[in-house]
């Protein structure tokens, strides 16, 4: 059923002054009474971290110099040196790292509830888009700092690219504008960082708003069909966002100010003693490209996570019965399960090689 | 045609108007403007960001001085930093390739470069393997893998010898 939020339509005679409207318009927004709870908060929290993660990058865009020379040093200065700056990385660090999780969970949870299905497909479309934005966001962000880390996870990760047939020479060429990962490839990845990718990703966030606002948010499974009770958006929901939003800065900032985000040692492409070891949120892929050798690598580094994004774009043609019972959906449900226990153990296995016995 | 048999016989000219949709000729106008305006904002994305990018890495040739500190039974890291202009600015680039003589060719000389992942990989003088510390791969002395990801052999760069000192190329 499709739950609308208020119309309000401006009559062509009306003595209302434009931003009048708009604000009518806002007052008037409602949103089911039955959606107000501790367990639906997934979307706001995302909504939250992206504008902590906004406003911290932006502070620190201030202090940034994109030149492989000084990079380190803008960054090290900003972390050491400024008041507050060490805050600013840690929250960053933090919020992408804590992005990730929330994202996960509200996948997961629009899942089980079935929260796909009709009318609601491009809602949970927009929302998968989300997962191809977010890991160029980390590709490009890692190397900023130009440190260790960042330089030789960027070397594995454009290997990778590199090792997809037919297009990845031409595409790593393109990330990097050339042979080398020097001031051009740099510069890319910032503009991409800073520029390209967060104007998608406010793209994004407005299409699946719009697509929630006019498809509406799903019901609780009981529901009968009738009218829900409504609550206005304004202040209920605002109220509790901000409340959200100065929690969560708060506990970031604790953590950010308790355990500094890392900053290794400057990049160093002789350095020999450096271990590259893969962030836990790549662990299952970067296993996948371990299994998969030679010739193959490509099942592991395209097939496999290209696939899984087909399969999770197409869902809501896939699973089309109008059950939202989870257990009433036995074959998805099973499906599901397999695969996360797959991508489960894939994580652990690299967690154990790469963390518990890194005897190499 | 159910025109001609519902009504009264219409003029040839009228008809051939109706032809012509204006919706899909307004259709095609638009179609053809959006195009020109990609082909023109597309034409400097091309030659800026496109073009430049396909340039190949050059190879040169690097001279690491007398190498007679080199052996036969193990591999010595050589260290190299030359600058390369890249982009707007030159930079000091820097790596190394591990070599040892070889009594059949005078040097053996590979890349450090892991031809899995391009991590950089060790010479391990106990168990006499490079190992490369990414994801486990493993090469005999001869550049071979033998166990781990790798398919491919580490890659042999070409030397010379000219008035007793050892030149690599290295492509960048």
């Amino acid at each position: 059923m499709v739950e609308e939020m208020t119309r309000q339509r401006i009559e062509p005679g009306s003595k209302d002054k434009a931003l009048e409207g708009l604000l009518k318009r806002l007052q008037g927004l409602e949103i089911p009474a039955d959606a107000i709870c501790w367990r639906r908060f997934f979307g706001s929290m995302i909504l939250v971290l992206l504008t902590l993660l906004f406003l911290s990058g932006v502070l620190m865009a201030f202090f940034y110099s994109p030149v492989p020379g000084t990079a380190y040093d803008s960054v090290d200065h900003l972390q050491f040196n400024l008041p507050m700056g060490n805050l600013l990385r840690g929250v960053h660090h933090y919020a992408w790292n804590l992005l990730l999780i929330v994202m996960g969970f509200h996948l997961f949870r629009a899942f089980i509830l079935g929260a796909y299905k009709a009318p609601r497909q491009l809602v949970w479309i927009s929302g998968v888009s989300f997962f191809l934005i977010i890991p160029l966001f980390i590709i490009t962000g890692d190397l900023l700092p130009w440190d260790q880390k960042g330089y030789w996870s960027t070397q594995v990760r454009l290997s990778i690219i590199g090792s997809i047939p037919v297009v990845g020479d031409l595409l790593v060429q393109m990330f990097r504008g050339g042979p080398l990962t020097g001031i051009v490839a740099l510069t890319r990845f910032y503009i991409l960082h800073i520029l390209l990718l967060p104007g998608a990703l406010i793209f994004l966030i407005a299409f699946h708003l719009y697509a929630l606002v006019t498809r509406g948010l799903s019901g609780p499974l009981s529901g009968n069909g009738t009218p829900r009770p409504r609550a206005p958006f304004f202040p209920v929901i605002v109220n509790r966002w901000l409340l959200l939003f100065i929690v969560s800065a708060i506990g970031l900032g604790i953590m950010a100010w308790r355990w500094p985000a890392p900053l290794g040692d400057p990049a160093d492409p002789t350095d020999s003693s450096f271990i590259p070891r893969p962030e836990w949120w790549v662990l299952f892929l970067n296993q996948l490209v371990t299994i998969f050798k030679g010739p193959l690598m490509i099942i592991g580094s395209a097939i496999i996570p290209g696939g899984l994004l087909v399969l999770m774009t197409a869902l809501p043609f896939l699973d089309r019965s109008p059950e939202r019972r989870p257990w009433r959906r036995k074959r998805v449900m099973i499906i599901a399960i397999v695969i996360i226990a797959v991508l489960t153990v894939l994580s652990v296995m690299g967690y154990i090689e790469h963390f518990v016995r890194p005897e190499h | 045609m159910i025109i001609a048999e519902t009504g009264p016989p219409q003029p040839r000219e009228h008809l051939q108007e109706k032809c012509v949709n204006p919706s899909r000729r307004a259709f095609l106008m638009t179609s053809i403007l959006a195009g020109g305006a990609i082909v023109l904002s597309a034409a400097p994305l091309v030659s800026t960001v496109i073009v430049p990018s396909l340039k190949k890495g050059v190879g040169r040739w690097i001279d690491f001085g007398k190498a007679d500190s080199l052996t036969s039974d193990h591999f010595s890291m050589l260290s190299y930093e030359f600058m390369v202009k890249d982009g707007w600015l030159d930079l000091p680039q820097r790596g190394f390739v591990w070599a040892k003589a070889d009594s059949m060719e005078g040097f053996k000389i590979f890349s450090s470069t892991c031809s899995h992942l391009a991590c950089n990989v060790i010479w391990n003088k106990d168990s006499r393997v490079f190992e490369c510390p990414c994801h486990s791969g493993r090469f005999d002395p001869d550049g071979r893998p033998v166990s781990g990801p790798p398919k491919k052999p580490l890659s042999l760069l070409l030397h010379k010898v000219e008035e007793e000192k050892l030149l690599i190329h290295i492509t960048l």
